[in-house]
């Protein structure tokens, strides 16, 4: 803030007015969910992308492929989210070149902690989770803050309806807060992770007003990744 | 004697004392409890026979949608409705006083009330609370003057027009209705123009959702249309999330005996 | 909303023009139709020209509920005064009702009104009530944000003794102006002309024939085949 700023001189300020300042964010709206499996991992996230009371776009993919193992679902502020995908990219590209192989996913995760690091005094607004296949073979879901701390699970949720969908895969997937012995407990297959991926974003879109329009499903495994798609309310 | 005690009957009128309190309370950073605002898409229209209210059905806090399916058009008047926008509260008790007032004043008058004198009150109520109450309305009614449709702002100002819309959807509908709006049209076209406009708010602004109601007063007659399209059809959820029984542990249990033994004495009183 | 179309908690003023001029057995008033409430229009088909008793009216320019109300107020009280005294009221009257109120609550109040009419005393009278509460008659005076743009055109084609006809054709087109420059004044022009007989009410359109366009009706669809040949 300059030190000449109208705060300095309060003694001049006029009651009742208001400074507009400039912002050089804006929140855009949307959900990711991923799930991580013993041998596969699913990303989903919706595509509306809003702001305020208006929709900007109703098919607005916010899943990032960044390699045939490592999606990236990003959401918060769109502008820093392609400006930080876009460097990602070049990065990637840049890795390729020097070292003769694709990036594995812990790298990669590794990676975008210090991108997001690097902007810690004006820092990317953006909700972001990591899903991949990891050197092991084992699926690896990673999530992150805006400024770079990174944090290594086997399930989140993000974005505008994060609070309310983390609570439910904490349920289904974690199996919090359930008294029920292990062998009473379902296994998590690719079509149970997919299912209630599906299921936690109907819920959202409808109590969450920028989640909705349809949602994109990424399943990953060691031979590539699926991609599905399913209608979610418009309102 | 007696003054002493009309001295401590407290001051009559509003009593300012939190006023400083939630200031200063402010200023320390407290954030004060949100009302629910119905971000919303009202609209009203006049046909030929009489006059089309709309609304959706969607309530927000904030982001989260708060009810699914509320009623924005409320009962003024047996000829007399009402759509509310704005503070979900204020709408409420503003047309419930008024719809009161209306009544007490049919009675008094021994006459329908007109839409007039619904508009006049509300515009005077919401004057006197200088824009404090967060009410903004459609006001639409027949009586035997015609048919009437007024656009009420929170400050207490009133405009009569032949079509009106209101809430964050109302440039949504508007454009409808700017497009398409003749006079003297059917009621079927009416019906179908009504709902066109708040569908457009229901999926273009993100403050309306769900449902579309109508409400279409004629004269001698009126029929309030409750969901009269489902304008969203709710997903299908692929699992079953029933819990098993036993799901929730059971903590501690205590049964607590309801037969309660009492024994009486009697004591003889003293009569000496 | 940052764009400036959260209106509804955005009060409603009639960013506006206004006017009034003084002829011989009468005046003739005119305002244009627009009411905004931030960058949305919120009524553009406004009537302006508020009815205060039948031979009394005034212009109303500034915040929109406070104008109404206090419109309201004064056609309430001078009907009563009618009522009683079996008299019409006077037109000054009237504009010191409305000082009154414009004065007394000048702090909490956004209300330019120019008050014009006929009474049988001093035929017709214009009397202008600025934002502090100040009462003067004038014989000719504009009000509003789009009076800023017509000042000049005021000044240069402002005649003393000018007939009924001149006086509209004066209004018509310093409001037609003031429409054209100013963002907050737009719609159409109405003007009343007042005189012994009561008011005569004239609507012109902003239209390049002067013609209504109103889609769907003939003159319309008219205009839309002329377009387009």
């Amino acid at each position: 803030m300059s030190n000449l700023g109208f705060q300095q001189f309060p003694e001049y300020q006029v009651p009742g007015v208001q400074q507009a300042d400039f912002s050089p964010y804006e929140s855009n709206g949307g959900s990711i969910v991923a799930i991580a499996g013993d041998d596969f991992v699913v990303i989903a996230a919706d595509t509306r992308l809003s702001s305020g009371y208006n929709i900007h776009s109703r098919d607005q993919s916010k899943l990032f492929k960044l390699s045939d193992q490592t999606v990236l679902g990003s959401t918060g502020c769109w502008a820093d989210t392609l400006s930080l995908t876009g460097l990602l990219k070049v990065r990637m590209q840049g890795y390729e070149h020097t070292h003769l192989r694709t990036m594995a996913t812990d790298a990669v995760a590794q990676m975008l902690s210090i991108t997001m690091y690097n902007r810690r005094f004006f820092p990317y607004y953006v909700s972001n989770i990591l899903a991949g296949i990891d050197k092991d073979g084992k699926g690896v879901v990673y999530s992150y803050d805006p400024i770079g701390h990174c944090e290594r699970a086997f399930y989140r949720a993000g974005g505008t309806a994060g609070t309310l969908l983390q609570p439910v895969l904490d349920n289904q997937i974690g199996h919090k807060n359930i008294n029920l012995s292990s062998s009473e407990l379902p296994k998590l297959t690719i079509e149970r992770a997919v299912a209630i991926a599906s299921d936690t974003f109907i819920s959202a879109a409808e109590r969450d007003i920028y989640t909705g329009d349809s949602v994109l499903i990424n399943i990953i495994t060691k031979d590539g990744i699926e991609e599905k798609k399913l209608q979610l309310r418009l309102d | 004697m007696d003054l002493d005690i009309a001295r401590d009957l407290p001051r009559p009128g509003f009593n300012f004392d939190n006023c400083k309190r939630n200031a200063t309370l402010l200023k320390g950073g407290f954030k004060p409890p949100t009302t629910t605002k119905t971000g919303t898409t009202i609209v009203g229209i006049i046909f030929k026979d009489g006059v089309i209210l709309g609304a959706d059905t969607r309530a927000t806090e904030g982001p989260i949608v708060s009810d699914k399916n509320c009623a924005k058009i409320h009962y003024l008047a047996k000829n007399i409705y009402c759509c509310g926008a704005g503070t979900a509260a204020d709408t409420e008790m503003t047309t419930d006083l008024i719809s009161s007032q209306l009544e007490l004043h049919r009675l008094g008058t021994e006459r329908e009330v007109r839409v007039v004198a619904a508009n006049v009150m509300l515009k005077q109520m919401l004057f006197r609370y200088q824009g404090h109450i967060s009410a903004a309305l459609v006001l639409g009614g027949v009586d035997k003057t015609g048919p009437h449709i007024y656009s009420i702002h929170p400050h207490g100002s009133a405009d009569k027009l032949p079509y009106a819309t209101m809430g964050s959807g109302s440039l949504a509908a508007m454009s409808v209705f700017e497009s398409r709006w003749r006079p003297d049209m059917s009621e079927e076209e009416g019906k179908k123009l009504v709902r066109d406009a708040i569908a457009s708010g229901v999926f273009n602004d993100l403050g309306s959702g769900s449902n579309i109601d109508l409400c279409v007063i004629r004269k001698g007659s009126v029929e309030y249309l409750r969901n009269y399209e489902l304008a969203n059809k709710k997903g299908e959820r692929k699992l079953d999330y029933r819990f098993k029984k036993g799901a929730t542990p059971v903590l501690h249990t205590s049964v607590r005996d309801l037969i309660v033994n009492e024994s009486v004495t009697v004591v003889p009183m003293e009569t000496s | 909303m940052d764009s400036g179309l959260d209106f509804t908690d955005t009060p409603v003023s009639t960013g506006t023009t206004i006017m009034a001029v003084e002829f011989d057995g009468g005046v003739v008033i005119g305002a244009d139709s627009r009411t905004s409430s931030g960058a949305y229009v919120a009524n553009r088909v406004t009537d302006k020209l508020t009815r205060i008793t039948d031979k009394i009216y005034c212009c109303r320019s500034g915040s929109a509920a406070d104008t109404q109300a206090i419109a309201d107020i004064v056609a309430y009280s001078l009907n009563y005064y009618e009522n009683q005294t079996n008299k019409d009221a006077l037109v000054h009257e009237a504009a010191s009702e409305f000082r009154n109120f414009c004065y007394n609550y000048r702090d909490s109040l956004l209300a330019g009104i120019i008050v014009a009419g006929y009474d049988e005393e001093r035929g017709g009278q214009v009397y202008s009530i600025p934002l502090g509460g100040m009462l003067t008659r004038e014989a000719c005076t504009i009000g509003g944000s789009g009076s800023s743009f017509i000042y000049g055109f005021v000044r240069e084609h402002y005649r003393q003794n000018m007939s009924k006809e001149e006086c509209v054709d004066f209004v018509k087109k310093a409001v037609q102006h003031a429409i054209y420059h100013d963002g907050s004044s737009g719609g159409v022009v109405r003007i009343g002309i007042i005189t012994k007989d009561g008011i005569e009410r004239r609507l012109f359109y902003n239209t390049e024939s002067g013609d209504p366009q109103v889609a769907g009706t003939a003159s319309f669809i008219a205009a839309e085949q002329k377009m387009e040949a």
